[in-house]
């Protein structure tokens, strides 16, 4: 991604409007004891399409707006979303993937990261209550809803970042297609 | 293949937002309620509390929604529970009108005119949510009214019938409330009409379960009796909620024949996952009615 200041007007306004959106609305919308949450999605789609640097910046924002908004423990969610955002963004970086269906799994994996390193956290710091078994099974089910809504939030988040993007996996994986067995026999084999 | 001084950026950039977090982790642990990231933490609340609430209200068909498919995949289960409870509650009806007749007529025998059981020093005012916390670790709201309308911190709040939170935070216009259900609170109860007493606690990942420990294991405890705030007050220490607030219902006890202690399993009356709007009891002073709440 290219470091100039409409890259950054992007990333913070993907940012704001998922933290606004999970506080404001779908915080606690429940579906098989678990719930949609959109803030590692969008910290691994900028980190995805836009790298580990990337990632890591837009886990920091959205995590500190995060703990600033529903008053938790300052510097707590960015400190995972940091971590989410890098280790989405090295996996790019390093795999490459340009699978169309590469969102679901990449999605799945930060949203599971991203509710158990809380839990760490969260046991680290301050815990003091009973934690019931329950939170196991909404972390199972908050990861499933992740990987299901994986594919649009990374398409929106793609179409937000797409003119300022260095590389897009996308374009990548159209160049990498085979080439033509099609057409004149001399033309067989180029991709023309 | 990245050349080194991509590396070298791209491990600073990492180095420099951990080290931001962990600093900012510690400095919060340290200061007090007024210092500097408590302060932020207010100041962000009511920059954003306008996106907030236009976004609380736009989204909510939405909110409903995804509601909806969850309400459904339990819907089955709860009939049956409903059901029975209709039955309950109507024998517990006919209970309360013969008391509700005999209340009447005690208190125009003596002259009172206030209402029994809630706080009677308490002016409720009516809050709508405008944020939540979406995580289970960290369980609070914030709403749309805040110092200008008499908010102020530990304030008591209710929903449904019943305590949720106390106010942990105030600016101008909105305020955060800590829930029952965050894992640092603990809320002096008291079990009606037994008159048992414990410290109401969450259990994290159950919101429509608490604890309330700290009840002495010789204390007898029946399921479906009431729960209310204790309100205590000792020459050092003074409950933040009056005497007489309904927290929920015991639903379960667990009485080990080791322990001190029994631990008794409370239903919130309030379903704090869907409550839209709640009341804050302003005017916060100590009760001292000694009468039983809940009958």
């Amino acid at each position: 991604m290219r470091a100039t200041p409409s890259a950054f007007v992007r990333c913070a306004l993907l940012g704001f409007v998922v933290v606004i959106v999970q506080v404001s609305g779908l915080g606690t919308g429940r579906v098989l004891g678990g719930y949609l949450d959109l803030t590692p999605l969008v910290v691994a789609a900028v980190a995805i399409y836009g790298g580990s640097i990337a990632g890591a910046a837009m886990g920091f924002g959205v995590g500190l707006l995060l703990d600033l908004l529903v008053g938790g423990t300052m510097g707590a969610s960015s400190l995972v979303l940091t971590a989410v955002g890098y280790g989405v963004g090295r996996y790019r970086e390093i795999r490459d993937p340009a699978h169309e269906l590469m969102p679901i799994p990449v999605g799945a994996a930060a949203t599971f990261a991203w509710v158990v390193s809380f839990a760490v956290v969260s046991f680290m710091l301050e815990i003091e209550a009973s934690v019931s078994v329950a939170v196991v099974r909404e972390m199972i089910a908050t990861t499933l809803l992740g990987a299901i809504f994986a594919l649009p939030i990374f398409w929106i988040c793609r179409r937000v970042l797409r003119p300022v993007l260095l590389v897009d996996p996308l374009d990548l994986r159209r160049r990498r297609r085979g080439p033509r067995e099609a057409g004149p026999i001399g033309l067989r084999g180029l991709e023309i | 293949m990245y050349d080194s001084k991509v590396i070298r950026r791209r491990r600073a950039a990492l180095a420099v937002f951990v080290a931001l977090s962990i600093v900012m982790l510690t400095a919060y642990f340290g200061e007090s309620s007024g210092g500097v990231f408590h302060t932020l933490q207010r100041g962000a609340q009511a920059a954003f509390a306008p996106f907030e609430s236009g976004a609380s209200r736009a989204l909510k068909p939405a909110r409903d929604l995804f509601g909806w498919f969850g309400d459904t995949f339990d819907a089955k289960g709860e009939n049956e529970e409903l059901r029975a409870e209709v039955e309950s509650l109507r024998k517990e009806l006919a209970d309360a009108d013969v008391a509700r007749a005999d209340a009447r007529e005690l208190r125009e025998l003596v002259g009172l005119t206030d209402d029994e059981g809630f706080p009677q020093d308490t002016e409720p005012v009516t809050a709508r949510i405008i944020g939540r916390s979406p995580t289970v670790w960290y369980s609070s709201i914030n709403i749309d009214k805040g110092s200008s309308d008499g908010i102020r911190e530990s304030m008591p709040v209710i929903a449904s019938g019943g305590l949720i939170g106390k106010v942990t935070s105030v600016t101008g216009g909105t305020a955060q409330v800590r829930l029952i259900t965050d894992s640092s609170s603990n809320v002096s109860a008291q079990v009606m009409p037994a008159g048992a007493s414990g410290i109401v606690k969450p259990i994290v990942g159950k919101p429509d379960d608490l604890l309330l420990d700290h009840i002495a294991a010789d204390r007898r405890v029946t399921e479906g009796a009431r729960v209310a705030t204790s309100g205590f007050a000792t020459s050092r220490f003074e409950s933040l909620f009056q005497r007489g607030i309904p927290i929920g219902r015991v639903t379960k006890v667990d009485a080990e024949e080791l322990d001190e202690f029994q631990r008794v399993h409370i239903e919130p009356y309030a379903d704090i996952r869907e409550v839209d709007v709640v009341q804050i009891l302003t005017e916060r002073g100590v009760s001292t009615q000694a009468g039983v709440p809940f009958q």
